[in-house]
């Protein structure tokens, strides 16, 4: 008997540039009507949801967005994650991320299970850990942790099957 | 004519291990499950995530390895840690143990989990922690990567430490065993 077909869904498929070594696992999930932005070396893990319904999304170079991500622009500014961040499971992206992130602005790192209110703009280089705390992280490791990154990536690149053909419109 | 069988949500193995079809498995050649393990909706076990410096042979390269009569709930993750180590980054394997109950929407990235470990809802294993036998760890803790919690501990807050001990008693409480009145 032929597998009982879904009615089509109606997701739109947003017009997408992707850079040529961008690693981008199959089930990624990239939908919504304004443009997608994807730079180059950037790996995205299977069941990431890039949703870009309101506004644009443009992500940097070397970022690493992980899986049951949510990056939602919500409005039509859109939403801007930097060179170099990494966004971890289950984190849900709403504003812009500056480069070297660990998300969230400027060479910041944001714990597990923390929150960053709406139109809060957080300094560079801090840590927000534990029950909302913070800190300002002065141990200079950017350019070592940025190294690393490059590695992880690398790795990546090999366990990761991309098709970032299915994405480009 | 045969009567036409229904499909259950779960797919049950020859070893007892009942998997849900909504689950998110990757990399299933890599995860290995103990039997009577239950695996429900949306749960997600990043299998792909293999140790890529492989000591010369490919068979025997398990991501995942996951004791009996574990519970995994929705939305969980299981993902292997992963860390840079003589210029090279790669996955390394992740063991979890018997009788280990992982709540809802947790992820864990533990080297090892131990048995009898009861992980509520909400909680974060950082990369790497161990995890020893008969832990409790309670709802929204977020453990820090490389964190070792001794046996019998009562694990708390953010970061997680320990904040109290269960008695020896505690293993008969943190069993996993029935999982059948969970899911039908």
């Amino acid at each position: 008997m032929p597998p009982k077909s879904r009615p089509s869904e109606a997701v739109a498929k947003p017009p997408t540039t992707l850079a040529s070594s961008v690693v981008i696992a199959e089930t990624a999930s990239l939908t919504g009507t304004f443009p997608i932005k994807i730079g180059a070396n950037t790996v995205i893990h299977p069941r990431a949801k890039l949703a870009s319904a309101h506004g644009p999304i443009t992500i940097g170079e070397h970022c690493i967005i992980c899986e049951r991500t949510h990056i939602y622009p919500p409005d039509a500014e859109g939403l801007v994650i930097g060179d170099g961040t990494v966004v971890e499971v289950n984190a849900v992206v709403e504003g812009s991320v500056g480069a070297g992130s660990v998300v969230e602005v400027g060479n910041c790192k944001l714990g597990p299970l923390t929150k960053v209110l709406e139109g809060e703009v957080i300094e560079d280089n801090t840590v927000i850990f534990g029950s909302g705390q913070r800190r300002i992280d002065a141990s200079g490791t950017a350019d070592a942790r940025r190294r690393l990154l490059e590695r992880h990536i690398e790795s990546l690149r090999v366990l990761i099957p991309s098709n970032p053909s299915k994405f480009i419109n | 004519m045969p009567p036409k069988q229904t499909k259950g949500e779960y797919i049950e193995t020859d070893t007892g291990n009942k998997v849900s079809r909504k689950s998110v498995i990757l990399g299933s050649q890599n995860i290995i499950l103990g039997g009577k393990t239950v695996i429900q909706a949306d749960c997600t076990i990043r299998g792909d995530l293999r140790r890529t410096v492989a000591p010369g042979q490919h068979s025997g390269n398990v991501a995942v390895a996951v004791g009996r009569y574990c519970f995994l709930s929705r939305s969980s993750v299981l993902r292997p840690p992963g860390r840079t180590h003589q210029k090279t980054f790669s996955y390394y394997p992740m063991k979890i143990g018997d009788h280990v109950f992982v709540g809802e929407g947790s992820v864990v990235e533990a080297a090892l989990i131990g048995s009898y470990v009861h992980i509520a809802k909400d909680c974060v294993i950082g990369k790497f922690a161990i995890i020893k036998d008969c832990v409790r760890i309670e709802e929204g803790t977020v453990i820090a990567p490389n964190t070792v919690i001794p046996s019998f501990s009562l694990v708390s807050g953010r970061p997680g430490v320990v904040i109290d001990e269960l008695p020896e008693t505690a293993q008969e409480g943190l069993e996993c065993r029935s999982p059948n009145h969970l899911i039908q």
